[in-house]
């Protein structure tokens, strides 16, 4: 092993670790990133069927790439090349009448206009002018407490807040009380008080819950859909498959001079009078830096670190993180492009959600609280064949489905026969919006969140690594008192999804703690 | 006829709250009527004989939240109000156990330990929280909720009294406040304790009144709700009203009656009389008009306009966020007279928490299904209940050797589904049975012979609740008490210091802030900004003041 020692060292190279390395390269300081997968990407990667045809393994679109990243650095660019194109949402009815939203527009899959296009366009329009707001917090740090409200410290990220009460109150009065009435609700309430329960609604809910452990009606849940419209709601399909954004993360890392080790694990963080000094791998060898930034969830990295240098409420938080996953990935390779019912060709290539009304949303999400599957799941899928042939052979086509409220925590446990229940359970509800493509199913790929938490170490194979619950944001990410400056021990830094602001393929989090790493002085 | 009384005030309504407003106001010198829809006073705070020889607190059942300063204010007591606390309580398990809660330390200490060893300790920092919380927020209660989008100079102020408290918690504790307040009981419980048992028995006061489930973000603050009254200053305790909560009710009623007020029960409101957007008065449903050019209304949000009001000249705005308040009525009741005291084989004879409450829920599971069905239009098939034997501690309420038992159960809809149709009129007679055999299914699990000794049962559903009180949709609380519909937001952002579109027309019942519950806060702050707006701030005066 080498006796050199880094300015920062970056445990996983999901791709935060990525972000956090690039952009600490970027202002010059040597990075090294340190994979246990031997590729890149965390959850955002492919995987390839038996006959070399990909598919994303488990996120599969691009809702909420921050662009202030992606420029900064060069996501996009020749060094690191990343094509995307906009889909827009399907949200289908059993009976053929499915719905089109394309932004704030919705019509009928026939082509007819939608008649609740007007109340929707209001809402979903209003939504996004408040998320807008509320993702100026992302890229900053979260208010701090430390020192208390008054303290001048502290008065740096409460521009940022006054900043937003600013905004607000530009927005004039009326809009405000509405902002504050609606920012802690739930979802199903918001959207039933001006639409009627139906596929356009479903699909509302259904972004709104998409990863978390909640149903429509629980509060909060208006926050949730807010981070995801956050940059304006669009579904983004990238070329090549997820993995080609983690490749293009890779690749700017690479170009700024980030040194990244694959197929090693880090076993524990190396701590020096209360300093992280580096890292000890799997395999016995070990690295020096002088400060170390970790991509893993929040509970863990702080056993890496060990949990004697955390305070007691601060290990009895982490343990307590609410991180229970409830999306499950099924894969499926077909011999041929499936045919919806009532959908043409140019939709069946859209983002296409299985959330009839935002009643089915609760409903499915009600066993999960007890460990049992769905009944009738709610499912987002798309075929990137349709749109991408270079991922897959022989006019075959991929269909990549994230099934929600599927439990991490099964009642009886994930072994064989559960994956086979959820599988059969996918294909089943497939197969009532698709009759026949059962047959055309030639190989599956199927990941419970326990699978999710097996190959990526995400906790409880939870999307945002820790829920996004009003109790877990902001100040409070991951946990009171760790939100904020170094997790820890002086010099060691969380940069995952389950920092502020959050999970999803965004990059901000690991670029935030970048960020943050440098303003602390610690390099 | 039509009388053309005129009064200085009128207040539509003799809730408790209506008659803690009437009070202020004719102790400061008004002229004030009220009137009230039915043939007695207290609205949901009342004692009723509906069985010979009973007395049934036949909503509210157990007093906390009442506010002492009003309570010292309008020297309730010497109106016969006297409120005697009880102690502990116990939640019994299908296997003939028990988890019992005691008031003395030690003792409560052994019982949590029988159950599990680590909850000893958690069962401390749990108390440590919620006591916390408790004195954070009490301060609150007899404040207006200022409004964030106003520069008026009140508003700022009681901005910045709230910033300093907040401040004055310290950081971390700041840190924790928030989380506590957006929190579920359910995950907050988790986070401490592990016995099934003792989370279920603690949970409840997370979902009572409410249409959440114990995992719902939210229920940690209804939990509070619940815990930021007192007993003789001591916090978190509950007590009986001696004769019913309606002893109350009639403590206000005398008090009003000996400060120059007038009640005229037995006729409601059927029009608040508005000119100009001025109120003028009432109309009531005998055709009698009462003039003022003050009208406070008892009545929730939602029936003071929907169904009293002329909306026309209201702001489309205004009537469109009344109409999405929300006020989900998930409570039903049964109040029973019994024969002798029922036999409670799993508890020590005589045991003092069988004064207490009961319940027989035992997991969080068990309380998160029993939302599920309310969701879905049932009656929890499996309910939660709060189950008192008020008697044992106030024998006023039944005959000697009898005794008066009241179960709260949670959850019933309000419009029951039956064959796909969701209705309150699908409550009647055979429904209310099922209900109630299905409370006394499980009452058995505590007092096996319950049924023998029950004389006589008031089935009280949320449609029953609606028509009698006129809670709108049964709600306890005259609406939700969820984020979007607390403190500034309560009950319609830009409305929420009791005032309404309509010049001199008040909103003082328990849809204002701080909401429901017999806390007599929004009736007093109301009479507050009323004496305020008419020039009269320095003529209210006590505690609340
Ligand atoms: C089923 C599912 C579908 C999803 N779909 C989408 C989607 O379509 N769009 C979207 O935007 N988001 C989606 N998400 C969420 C998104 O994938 C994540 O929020 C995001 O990828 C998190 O990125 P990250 O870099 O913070 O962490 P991760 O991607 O989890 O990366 C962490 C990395 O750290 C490595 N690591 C951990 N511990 C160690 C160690 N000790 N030593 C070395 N390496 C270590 C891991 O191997 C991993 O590579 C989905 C999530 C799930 C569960
Ligand atoms: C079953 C049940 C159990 C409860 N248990 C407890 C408990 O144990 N402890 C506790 O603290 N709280 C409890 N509550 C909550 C508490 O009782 C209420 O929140 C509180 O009593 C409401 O008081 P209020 O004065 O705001 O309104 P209300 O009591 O609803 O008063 C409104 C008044 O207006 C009258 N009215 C209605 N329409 C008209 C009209 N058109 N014209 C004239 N008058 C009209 C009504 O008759 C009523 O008297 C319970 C409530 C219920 C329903």
């Amino acid at each position: 092993m080498s006796t050199k020692t880094y300015d920062a060292i970056v445990i996983g190279g999901g791709h935060n670790g990525l972000a956090a390395a690039a952009t600490l390269a970027r202002k010059g300081k040597s990075v090294c990133v340190i994979e246990r997968n031997e590729t890149c990407g965390g959850m955002a990667r492919n995987a390839a069927f038996t006959n070399g045809s990909l598919a994303a393994q488990i996120a599969h679109l691009l809702y909420n790439l921050n662009p202030k990243v992606a420029k900064e650095l060069g996501i996009g660019s020749a060094k690191a090349p990343l094509q995307t194109k906009e889909l827009p949402t399907v949200s289908l009815q059993e009976d053929g009448n499915h719905v089109v939203i394309r932004g704030t527009s919705a019509s009928l899959s026939t082509g007819a206009a939608h008649p609740e296009a007007a109340a929707f366009d209001a809402l979903i329009s209003r939504l996004t002018r408040f998320a807008a707001l509320l993702g100026q917090m992302s890229t900053k740090s979260p208010p701090a407490l430390e020192g208390g409200l008054m303290d001048l410290a502290t008065l740096g990220e409460l521009a940022g807040l006054a900043k937003l009460g600013f905004d607000l109150k530009r927005m004039g009065k009326k809009e405000m009380r509405e902002f504050l009435r609606v920012i802690l609700s739930n979802v199903y309430d918001l959207i039933l008080d001006d639409l009627e329960d139906s596929p356009l609604a479903g699909a509302m809910a259904a972004d709104a819950v998409r990863g978390a452990y909640a149903g429509p009606r629980s509060p909060g849940t208006v926050f949730s859909l807010m981070y995801r419209l956050g940059q304006g709601g669009g579904a983004q399909l990238p070329m090549g498959g997820m993995g080609a954004v983690s490749n293009a993360f890779e690749a700017a890392a690479r170009a700024a001079g980030v040194e990244i080790l694959t197929g090693k694990g880090v076993a524990r963080v190396l701590i020096e009078g209360d300093r992280a000094a580096g890292v000890e791998l799997d395999d016995g060898g070990s690295l020096q830096a002088r400060a170390v930034l970790s991509n893993a969830g929040p509970n863990a990295t702080m056993m890496l670190a060990g949990p004697e240098h955390y305070d007691v409420e601060a290990v009895r938080r982490m343990r307590n993180q609410r991180c229970k996953g409830t999306a499950a990935k099924v894969n499926l390779l077909l011999k041929s492009a499936p045919q919806c019912t009532g959908l043409n060709a140019d939709l069946t290539a859209g983002r296409i959600l299985i959330a009839p009304s935002a009643t089915y949303v609760e409903r499915a999400f009600n066993p999960a609280k007890y460990g049992e599957l769905p009944k009738d799941p709610v499912i987002e899928l798309v075929i990137p064949s349709l749109t991408d042939a270079s991922i897959v052979k022989d006019g075959q086509h991929v269909l990549s489905a994230v099934v929600s409220f599927v439990p991490y925590g099964l009642e009886g446990g994930w072994d064989e026969a559960a994956q086979q229940r959820d599988q059969a359970l996918t294909l089943a509800t497939l197969e009532k919006y698709a009759p026949g493509i059962s047959d055309l199913v030639m190989e599956q790929q199927v990941m419970s969140p326990a699978d999710i938490e097996a190959k990526t170490g995400a906790p409880g194979g939870h999307w945002h690594h820790a829920e996004m619950g009003i109790d877990q944001i902001l100040t409070v990410r991951p946990a009171n008192g760790t939100a904020h400056y170094r997790f820890g021990p002086e010099g060691y830094y969380l940069c995952g999804a389950g920092a502020h602001p959050g999970g999803d393929v965004t990059g901000v989090a690991g670029r935030n703690r970048a960020f943050q790493l440098l303003k602390d002085g610690v390099l | 006829m039509s009388q053309h009384d005129r009064y200085d005030a009128i207040v539509a309504g003799a809730g408790h709250n209506g008659l803690t407003t009437a009070c202020y106001l004719a102790k400061a010198g008004l002229k004030v009527l009220v009137v009230e829809k039915n043939d007695w006073i207290g609205g949901a705070a009342v004692s009723r004989a509906l069985h010979d020889g009973w007395t049934y607190s036949n909503c509210s059942y157990v007093c906390s939240l009442l506010r002492r300063e009003i309570v010292r204010d309008l020297e309730l007591p010497k109106y016969g109000l006297q409120v005697i606390p009880y102690e502990g309580g116990a939640s019994f398990t299908k296997g003939g156990d028990y988890f019992a809660y005691m008031s003395d330390h030690d003792a409560l200490r052994r019982e949590i330990a029988r159950h599990s060893l680590r909850d000893v300790d958690a069962y401390e920092r749990f108390s440590q929280t919620v006591i916390r919380q408790c004195r954070f927020i009490r301060p609150f209660l007899l404040r207006n909720a200022p409004d964030p989008t106003s520069m008026k100079p009140r508003d700022i102020s009681e901005l910045l009294f709230l910033v300093k408290q907040a401040h004055d918690l310290g950081s971390k504790e700041l840190g924790e406040t928030l989380r506590f307040w957006s929190m579920s009981i359910g995950d907050f419980l988790d986070e401490h304790f592990e016995s099934d048992l003792i989370k279920a028995h603690i949970a409840g006061a997370g979902i009572i009144g409410t249409g959440l489930g114990v995992y719902s973000p939210g229920t940690a603050y209804v939990l509070l709700h619940h815990y930021m009254g007192d007993v003789d200053g001591t916090i978190g305790a509950w007590g009986f009203a001696r004769g019913g909560m309606g002893a109350i009710s009639n403590a206000l009623g005398a008090c009003f009656e000996e400060a120059g007020g007038k009640i005229v029960m037995g006729s409601g409101v059927d029009q608040f009389l508005v000119r100009d957007g001025k109120v003028t008065g009432v109309a009531l449903e005998n055709g009698d008009e009462y003039h003022a050019p003050i009208v406070a209304s008892n009545m929730d949000v939602k029936r003071t306009f929907l169904q009293h009001t002329e909306t026309k000249p209201l702001p489309d705005d205004f009537t469109k966020a009344v109409k999405r308040f929300k006020i989900r009525g998930s409570s039903g009741k049964l109040n029973i007279a019994l024969d002798a005291l029922p036999d409670f084989p799993a508890a020590p004879k005589g045991a003092s928490f069988l004064r207490g409450d009961m319940h027989c829920s035992e997991s969080l599971n068990e309380l998160e299904r029993a939302y599920d069905d309310w969701k879905e239009g049932r009656w929890s098939q499996n309910p939660y209940f709060d189950m008192l034997i008020p008697s044992q501690i106030d024998p006023t309420m039944a005959p000697p050797g009898k005794h008066m038992m009241t179960v709260f159960v949670q959850y019933a809809p309000y419009d029951l589904e039956v064959d796909g149709v969701r209705a309150g009129t699908n409550w009647n007679d055979a429904t209310r049975k099922a209900f109630s055999d299905c409370v006394f299914d499980k009452l058995e699990q505590a007092c096996p012979d319950i049924r023998s000794k029950a004389l006589h049962a008031e089935i009280r559903t949320p449609w029953d609740i609606e028509n009698e009180v006129g809670l709108t949709e049964g709600n306890i609380f005259q609406g939700e008490l969820t984020f979007d519909q607390l403190l500034f937001n309560r009950p319609v952002p830009g409305y929420a210091q009791y005032d309404t579109p309509i010049d001199g027309m008040y909103i003082v019942g328990s849809s204002a802030h701080p909401g429901g519950g017999v806390m007599a806060a929004p009736g007093a702050n109301a009479a507050k900004e009323i004496l305020r707006n008419i020039g009269k701030r320095g003529a209210m005066s006590g505690y609340a003041a």
